[in-house]
């Protein structure tokens, strides 16, 4: 009987100091969210920095030109031109993704090569004002893919020694067509812009776990870093997204089209 | 047994005593703590999952609620009417006419070849239409090492290319990895042993770099990724596009 009273006792005695506790990190979580919310305004202002109205000195415009509405539907117009026209300069593989219409396109110097319909898409808050001059101007310059994170192969490499003589040759075996692996990746770009592209269909019952998996591994990835910045009191690099749900066998075209470090022109 | 509670208000409570043998006693004890163990593991998992929870998915959620980037987009009569309005208005539409002749000038109405690598399926194309499709054999990815440390990888190069040289009947200069995948030895240049005749089919268009697009002896491998890097195509359809692609004619590969 004893006993039980100083536990009691004891359970009373810890109270404000788990009280105390999760006043910290209620405190903690608000600082956390605030700082989070914090992150898109920078960036955004970042990208003004970079891409903002400059008033010519020669010619002036009022400034009121860059929210009229006719205004933004030619410079939306020009500037995914404009990013296109650039891409096709060279002679390298390229996508264009134009969210109006729901298609993503491969392209080589001008000519289009693949052509994919996007079944589902969600595009970050930032990028969805799409009729925002500092917007339209960041998407007139081509993005360039820095890093790529995918369920795939690149380029399925397979490793062959080579005989020492003809006793050792043995034929090639013929590739099993077959094979199923499934079709995810994220493709950062230079602007810190993340593309996210997940194969539509569930073709088999563990695709949906594995894409869950791949999104989570990559969201643990991202959260870490912002973690990071966060308790060392620095604001957040914000990413802003889009991500597309294309058929796997487009997925998989597109992926092994692109170079490591290829182009992309987005018309949101 | 009769137990005591001390409560907050520090009164005594008595409960009704209870009719137990010591062995369910210490039964009922047992199950007691099990329980709130068990309790206490699952509260301190749920914590854990929810802390992950809010910062894998909540955070991200987060970032995007404040709308930042704010667009009112207007459209004032008064501003329409300005001269520097209207200059702006005539440049943006001259700048869209100028980079849209620019963007379809790169399709030409001349033919073209399009060949898909990942399915391995062509396309061509004539008047900027699509004329014919079908299987065709690319690179098989292979990387082919010896032992004294060469190697080679059997892969078709992406991007933009043109026919450079048209043949009949071709002849298959067999180059030191064809020897070295058959663990033979290389021969010199010119020797015999380097030529073979009749394996590339009728036709043979060059893309450069000892790249061609050829016929084939292994039709049963059209639609897979079993070349050294080179097209292989069926004789009908490479008979088609030998007689369609012309020297100078582009080819794109991705």
């Amino acid at each position: 009987m004893e006993t039980n009273t100083e536990k009691q006792y004891v359970s009373f005695d810890r109270n404000p100091r788990i009280l105390a506790w999760v006043f910290i990190a209620g405190c903690f979580l608000l600082y956390y969210s605030i700082m989070t919310i914090v992150a898109p305004g920078r960036k955004f202002k970042e990208l003004q920095e970079s891409y903002g109205f400059a008033n010519d000195e020669k010619n002036p415009v009022d400034e009121r030109i860059i929210t009229d509405s006719s205004y933004l539907a030619l410079l939306k117009e020009k500037s995914f031109l404009q990013s296109r026209v650039t891409l096709a300069e060279s002679d390298s593989i390229y996508l264009t993704i134009n969210l109006q219409d729901s298609i993503v396109k491969l392209e080589i110097n001008g000519v289009s090569v693949h052509q994919a319909e996007v079944g589902r898409f969600a595009v970050s808050r930032i990028l969805r004002s799409g009729n925002n001059y500092v917007i339209l101007s960041m998407l007139s310059v081509p993005l360039t893919v820095n890093r790529n994170f995918a369920s795939i192969e690149k380029e399925p490499l397979m490793i062959k020694l080579a005989p020492r003589d003809t006793s050792e040759f043995e034929p090639d075996i013929i590739p099993d067509t077959a094979d199923y692996e499934p079709v995810n990746y994220i493709m950062e770009m230079d602007n810190g812009t993340l593309l996210f592209v997940y194969q539509e269909e569930k073709l088999k019952p563990g695709d949906g776990m594995r894409l869950f998996l791949f999104d989570l591994r990559h969201r643990i990835r991202y959260e870490a870093a912002r973690f990071a910045r966060i308790v060392t009191f620095r604001v957040p690099e914000y990413h802003p997204f889009i991500k597309l749900r294309i058929p796997r066998s487009d997925a998989k075209i597109i992926f092994r089209a692109l170079p490591e470090h290829g182009q992309i022109a987005v018309s949101s | 047994m009769e137990e005591t509670i001390i409560q907050e208000n520090g009164s005594e409570q008595h409960e009704v005593p209870e009719i137990s043998t010591p062995g369910q006693d210490a039964g009922g004890e047992k199950l007691r703590k099990l329980l709130h163990t068990l309790l206490k593991v699952l509260l301190i998992a749920a914590i854990v999952l929810s802390i992950f929870v809010f910062f894998v998915y909540a955070v991200p959620a987060i970032s995007e609620i404040p709308a930042v980037v704010k667009t009112p987009v207007t459209n004032i009569d008064s501003l329409k009417k300005e001269a520097g309005y209207k200059k702006q208005i005539a440049q943006l539409k001259r700048d869209v006419q100028r980079l849209s002749r620019k963007y379809n000038s790169y399709t030409s109405g001349q033919s073209y070849l399009v060949i898909n690598t990942t399915d391995n399926l062509f396309y061509l194309y004539r008047n900027k239409k699509l004329v014919r499709t079908g299987h065709c054999s690319t690179g098989s990815y292979k990387l082919l090492k010896t032992e004294e440390g060469r190697s080679w990888i059997f892969k078709t190069p992406k991007g933009r290319f043109w026919i450079q040289g048209k043949t009949v009947n071709p002849t298959w200069r067999r180059p030191d990895w064809a020897f070295v995948e058959e663990g033979l030895p290389i021969p010199s240049e010119d020797h015999y042993s380097r030529y073979e005749y009749g394996v590339l089919g009728e036709y043979a268009l060059a893309l450069g770099d000892g790249y061609l697009i050829h016929g084939t002896i292994y039709k049963r491998f059209l639609g897979m990724p079993v070349t050294h890097g080179c097209v292989r195509l069926n004789d009908e359809d490479l008979e088609a596009i030998f007689n369609t692609l012309n020297i100078g004619s582009k080819v794109y590969i991705f």
